[in-house]
């Protein structure tokens, strides 16, 4: 007994020594960004811990006390209210990516211009985000009421739960466009873009960070590095602009 | 559209979904229960597991096999889609979930009340030469109504609360398939959206409460109706 004692406490005390090396890293990360951080974190010299879902799911269990050295959200009005709790400190909230919306249809569709798309979409529906719950839809609603479609549209919508399940719709073919992140595009061979939505018809699409622990600000130290950046931008994300 | 008609519109969807999905499912779970609680024959075992899948598999994947089968790419649901009955992101796919994810709730209501009838009871019906459907009505129904109706409240209760499989199958449209489980999701999803989501939980709550207060007043009428018989 007293001998397991003994190892027990040898043992922590032997995995609390290296302190000088980087800790783990736990990220809570809207799930867009999956694929991306996945490969990131790969290169990265500790082990990263990526727990992925909803920006509003994780905005949550951050504040609930989530035990997240890092959490990076796909939509700004989400970490304003981690901020507004008090979860992220004031002047932490840094921008790790910016992504474009773009229209997708099947692969081999032949490019359109927003004003045909109603006319183009005949019987069919048009797959996007949940209007109010999902950042993507938010966007997307927002670029349609611009562009004047949105009343043509609104009853010919297939909303859902998280945008890679509407560019999942659209790589089945069960709906015949789709309005998802140009990032998604790239990401599904079944789909092809077939019009780049102009940025000024939205709100910028932006991935802010926050560090809670000094681990974690190693971590998104390293996302702002050449390496990391490259890494994004091969995944289709745009330049961090300030 | 403020939050507030859309949790009106959630509200009637859902109940409007709920109603028809026990009105189709009692009869055909009625059938199924009494099938394998009076039946032998051979793969009741696998129409047992099947009819229990549902309870088991995630709603999500109860909610992709749905899109696969009656999706507008699917053949089945071209051919649905032809005849203006296309289920995909319409309420009546609502309706389909519902009652695929209610239906082993139901069956194993009423397979246990009609395991509950006492053979002899029927038995002597026969004997005073009583046609079998008669039987049934005057015999067996009254003694498993009770059941029918515990099996009809779950249904209609599972009916109004199923999420997984609605959402993966009728997507989230406020007006058309956004019903009450999922309004309550996408108000969770919106910074500062909890006094919506509170609204909405409540008439849940109130509604399927309502349900049960009802069930039990019904079953406590039958059992009355039986008892002075």
């Amino acid at each position: 007994m007293t001998r397991i004692l003994l190892l027990l406490i040898g043992l922590s005390l032997g995995s609390a020594l290296p302190s000088n090396a980087a800790g783990p890293v736990t990220v809570f990360a809207a799930a867009s960004l999956r694929g991306v951080l996945d490969d990131i974190a790969a290169q990265y010299d500790a082990p990263v811990v990526l727990s992925f879902g909803g920006s509003g799911a994780i905005a949550r269990q951050i504040a609930a006390g989530a035990p997240a050295d890092v959490v990076i959200l796909a939509n700004r009005d989400w970490m304003a209210w981690l901020q507004s709790r008090r979860a992220v400190a004031q002047g932490q909230i840094t921008t790790v990516a910016q992504n474009r919306l773009v229209v997708i249809g099947p692969a081999d569709a032949a490019s359109i211009t927003a004003q045909e798309l109603p006319a183009r979409l005949g019987d069919s529906r048009l797959a996007m985000g949940q209007r109010d719950a999902v950042p993507a839809g938010t966007y997307a609603r927002e670029w349609l009421t611009a562009a004047g479609l949105w009343d043509a549209l609104k009853n010919q919508l297939a909303e859902t739960d998280n945008v890679r399940a509407a560019l999942a719709l659209v790589a089945r073919g069960e709906t015949a466009f789709g309005v998802v992140y140009a990032t998604d595009a790239a990401a599904e061979p079944e789909v092809s873009v077939v019009y780049e939505i102009p940025q000024g018809l939205h709100s910028p699409i932006r991935y802010p960070a926050a560090a809670l622990t000094p681990d974690g600000q190693r971590f998104l130290d390293h996302l702002a590095r050449e390496g990391a950046a490259a890494v994004f931008a091969s995944y289709g994300y745009a330049q961090v602009t300030p | 559209m403020t939050m507030d008609a859309a949790a009106w519109d959630a509200l009637r969807l859902s109940l409007w979904v709920a109603c028809w999905a026990t009105v189709l499912a009692v009869p055909a779970a009625l059938w199924i229960a009494w099938v394998l609680a009076r039946k032998e024959f051979w793969g009741k075992s696998v129409l047992n597991a099947l009819v229990h899948l549902p309870l088991v598999l995630p709603p999500i994947v109860t909610g992709y096999l749905l899109l696969l089968a009656f999706g507008r790419n699917a053949p089945l649901g071209r051919v649905l889609d032809t005849l203006g009955l296309g289920l995909a992101f319409h309420w009546s796919g609502a309706v389909l979930a519902a009652i695929i994810m209610g239906f082993p709730l139901m069956v194993r209501a009423m397979r246990l009340a009609i395991e509950a009838v006492d053979p002899r009871l029927e038995e002597a019906a026969a004997t005073l030469g009583t046609p079998r459907m008669a039987i049934f009505a005057r015999v067996t129904l009254p003694l498993i109504t009770p059941g029918i109706l515990a099996g009809a409240v779950m249904g209609f209760a599972k009916a109004m609360g199923e999420f997984g499989a609605t959402i993966t199958f009728v997507a989230n449209i406020p007006g058309q398939t956004q019903t009450l489980p999922s309004a309550i999701w996408t108000a969770l999803q919106i910074p500062n959206g909890e006094a919506q989501a509170i609204t909405m939980v409540l008439l849940a709550s109130f509604v399927a409460l309502g349900a049960v207060a009802l069930s039990e007043v019904l079953a406590r009428r039958v059992a009355r109706r039986i008892a002075g018989t």
